[in-house]
């Protein structure tokens, strides 16, 4: 792969999208304005065209290199392999500190407690190998899909210039962090994608929630980001260096090699910590327990926002730091286990959450949370290529959901609240139909993608623990359940819209002064039974304003938003594809170094004989698909979407008797299980405690006393020197003079 | 030379002279006879000039003496214009009425 062009001239992928923020950034208030689309268009555009063709020579070049076929061992051929599909390019240095000198091999890594000699070097670099090419596809391809959305979602806006210019930010921190070749580049973006997305759900800055949650949101990242930065030193510790192959895969200089070669005893110990360290990163930027308080919140941004960064790429970045550092977690069994149980202790809590919220973009935001769990589940279980896999699937559904919520959102003006809407297939057909593709593979329906990405990740955790398979199968009954409790309320059923315009969520459109007379246009769980007849009875107005806050007959799904929704409805119907029944994914995957190495050490450490189907390696013999897993788990989503039938559809006041009949459970689902209250409780009121105590007293009575105190002595003996020596009397003055020579004269003859 | 008790005696009269002038002036408040205790201070001065110059036969000492002489007499035309001067403002002699610069 090195000597790909687009290898050589790869800071073109990043780059192109900051330039294009810079430009709509300094150019967009006064003089792009609306157009300031066009430099993100064409930047992420680039970037993803670049990708594209990457992904397309690396299968063209892993195609070649298993043509030869011959006495190799699997193993050797895959070594071989790997190394024409993997490329190191450094640009240039970017922190150099220490002796260069000082040796740094394998045989002699430095601790730089006590060695002088010691030698931090950072290279401004990427790596790419089949994992970075499936992250930058994700990354830049949908995140150009985005940007065509957002132009028709976010127009008329008056920031318009600044969405866009921090989306390109955003894209180009997110394509450092999965391309970069060493920790902190990877920390860069990790920091860098932070930071775009305080500034994007800030976005509404003059709402106060939105500020609240922008703040949330970086505050608990940074949580995390404290225990990922010190992983990181530990690792330079143990080590010597924080890149992960080094100037080359196989030259063993590299942490992600030297963790798996000969480990003197400090290194081991220093190496059972690194896990635990890196894994509160993974937990804070993927929104696992108990760090994922933030990403509800995060929906305060638009949704375009919600779609690209908290669903489809940014959230993703814990899943792909794992993945890519496996080498370094998988020697610690305990930390595996606690990533697979943290994992599904989160999916399991969100699916639950998700059950009883109400707000559309809140229910997709758990939804992320608990889908998130399940790839945690599966990097912990030892199986990267079904969490990979998954995050890949994900994306493309969870993205498409997102935005036809926003679709919806558009079109009712603002209100996002599903019991104030229903049966709106009549009013957005194409989006109804993608909603729902989107919705069947969230759901893991049977042939969707997302029924084959969550099958391999419930298979690999029934291989680690029964348990983790049984609750991961109930949360996926749930996830089927709440999934379809949303299209069913929302899209079928008696046409129902919002009477008045909600406060607009920032929109462009002016509320409208238009308000529909009938009563029961609201709707609570109680709305009429029957099931899909159009109701007309009940709502008068529906031919000639659509009742809700538009002026005139308005088409609520321009083309500009239809594309690209359709494009990912493709993508959620026929992604899964890819992995079944051939394994063509897990083979491509396979071949990064990264999962290699993480199986080299991860076989030598569990003797398990599946192991290499998990990790995309070739194996001796096939074991071929699960198929009574597929059918227990294919009938617990169709029994899923059957149930919210029932409860949503054919009897909607049904929903609401099993929640009060369920009284405490419900109310703790309600309450989200007082997290919030807890940490504001026990962190957030301390430390602003705290806060006051430095500011109030501290600060006022210490400090400035201090510094009043200083210039009460000044002061003071000025007072003392005007008392003393300044009275005005003459002879007072002549006195001073005769003491002063005499000390002088004293001086000079008792020298 | 002459006989170093002599010389003793002489010296110690001009530093009583002095240390007499320069008790006074710091302790009297009359103008005028501040100036006249700086005149003793002077004339004490000048009898150690000349004590010295005749203990090593060195008329430079005299001849210091005599300026010192020329020089106390214009300075004491300076000071009494002065204090005529002063006293006219404030319509006393005393040198208290001049602690205004004080502070």
């Amino acid at each position: 792969m090195q000597e790909l062009w687009i290898v050589q001239h790869s800071w073109l992928i990043p780059l192109l999208p900051l330039i294009g923020a810079a430009i709509a950034g300094l150019f967009g208030a006064k003089f792009l304005r609306q157009q300031s689309h066009w430099p993100i268009w064409l930047g992420v555009g680039a970037a993803a065209v670049m990708s594209l063709t990457l992904l397309f020579q690396t299968l063209h070049l892993a195609g070649e290199s298993e043509a030869p076929a011959g006495n190799h061992t699997a193993m050797s051929e895959a070594s071989e392999g790997s190394s024409k599909l993997s490329a190191v390019k450094d640009f240039f240095t970017w922190v150099s500190v220490g002796d260069p000198a000082s040796n740094n091999t394998a045989d002699h890594p430095q601790d730089v407690l006590g060695n002088p000699g010691a030698h931090f070097e950072v290279k401004a670099g990427f790596f790419f190998d089949t994992l970075t090419v499936i992250m930058l596809c994700v990354v830049t391809g949908i995140g150009f899909l985005i940007t065509v959305f957002s132009a028709g979602y976010m127009h008329g806006e008056e920031g318009y210039w600044r969405f866009f210019a921090y989306l390109g930010l955003f894209i180009f921190m997110m394509c450092c962090l999965v391309m970069g070749n060493n920790l902190i580049m990877l920390y860069l973006g990790w920091e860098g994608v932070g930071l775009s997305s305080y500034l994007l759900i800030g976005y509404y800055y003059e709402k106060p929630s939105a500020r609240e949650a922008a703040k949330k949101a970086f505050l608990v990242n940074r949580v995390g980001d404290f225990g990922f930065g010190i992983g990181i030193m530990l690792c330079f510790v143990a080590f010597g260096t924080v890149s992960y192959f080094g100037p080359q895969v196989g030259s063993h200089t590299g942490l992600l090699e030297l963790a798996g070669g000969h480990l003197s005893a400090p290194q081991q110990h220093y190496l059972y910590w690194i896990p635990f360290c890196l894994m509160l990163g993974a937990f804070g930027k993927s929104a696992q327990f108990p760090l994922y308080v933030w990403l509800p919140d995060a929906m305060e941004g638009p949704t375009p926002v919600s779609a690209l960064i908290h669903a489809a790429t940014m959230v993703t970045a814990g899943v792909y730091m794992i993945a890519r550092c496996g080498p370094l977690f998988v020697q610690n069994g305990t930390a595996m286990t606690t990533i697979a149980a943290v994992g599904t202790f989160t999916a399991l809590l969100a699916a639950t959450i998700a059950l009883r919220q109400f707000d559309l973009k809140k229910v997709f935001a758990y939804s992320t949370i608990s889908q998130l769990g399940f790839m945690f589940v599966a990097v912990g279980a030892l199986c990267p290529v079904a969490g990979v896999f998954h995050l890949m699937t994900h994306a493309f559904f969870k993205a498409l959901l997102f935005l036809s919520s926003g679709v919806v959102m558009h079109a009712m003006a603002g209100e996002l609240d599903m019991r104030k809407m229903s049966g709106l297939h009549r009013v957005l057909p194409i989006t109804n139909i993608v909603i729902l593709i989107g919705c069947f593979a969230l759901a893991g329906f049977p042939l969707f993608s997302g029924f084959f990405s969550k099958d391999d990740i419930v298979g690999a955790a029934f291989h680690k623990h029964w348990i983790f398979g049984a609750l991961l199968l109930f949360t996926a009954f749930l996830t089927a359940y709440y999934t379809f409790r949303l299209y069913f309320r929302v899209f079928q059923g008696p046409l129902v819209v919002p009477e008045a315009p909600a406060p607009a969520h920032g929109h462009g459109h002016e509320p409208d002064e238009h308000a529909t007379a009938s009563q029961s246009a609201i709707e609570t769980h109680t709305a009429p039974a029957s099931g899909v007849d159009v109701g007309q009875a009940q709502h008068a107005p529906l031919h000639d304003d659509h009742g809700h806050g538009h002026d005139g007959d308005h088409n609520h799904e321009p083309m500009i938003m239809m594309l690209p929704l359709i494009i990912l409805a493709i993508g959620a119907l026929f992604a899964g594809y890819l992995n079944f029944p051939g394994e063509w994914f897990a083979e491509f995957l396979g071949k990064s170094p990264s999962l290699q190495q993480t199986f080299k050490i991860a076989e030598s450490v569990n003797h398990d004989p599946h192991l290499a189907a998990l990790f995309g390696q070739p194996e001796t013999s096939h074991a071929g698909h699960n198929w009574m897993l597929m059918l227990i788990s294919g009938l617990i989503s169709i029994a899923g979407v059957g149930l919210a039938y029932v409860m949503h559809l054919r009897d909607r006041a049904l929903a609401d008797r099993v929640a009060r009949g369920l009284g405490p459970i419900t109310w703790a689902i309600e309450g989200k299980y007082w997290v919030d209250q807890i940490y504001q409780g026990t962190v957030v009121e301390p430390l602003r405690l705290f806060g006051k105590l430095f500011a109030f007293v501290i600060d006022r009575f210490i400090v400035d006393g201090l510094i009043g105190l200083a210039a009460y002595a000044s002061w003071a003996w000025g007072y003392f020197l005007k008392l003393t020596f300044q009275r005005g009397y003459l002879q007072g003055y002549a006195a001073s003079m005769l003491l002063g020579i005499a000390i002088i004269l004293l001086v000079i003859f008792f020298r | 030379m002459s006989e170093l008790s002599f010389l003793q005696h002489y010296l110690a009269v001009g530093a009583i002279m002095f240390c007499i002038g320069l008790i006074g002036f710091m302790t009297r408040r009359n103008l005028i006879v501040m100036f006249l205790c700086t005149e003793l201070m002077f004339q004490g001065v000048a009898i150690n000039l000349v004590a010295f110059s005749q203990y090593y036969g060195n008329f430079g000492g005299q001849a210091f003496v005599i300026f010192v002489l020329v020089i106390a007499a214009s300075e004491a035309s300076l000071a009494l214009a002065l204090v005529v001067l002063l006293f006219r403002h404030r319509n006393t002699l005393d040198a208290d009425a001049w602690k205004e610069l004080k502070g």
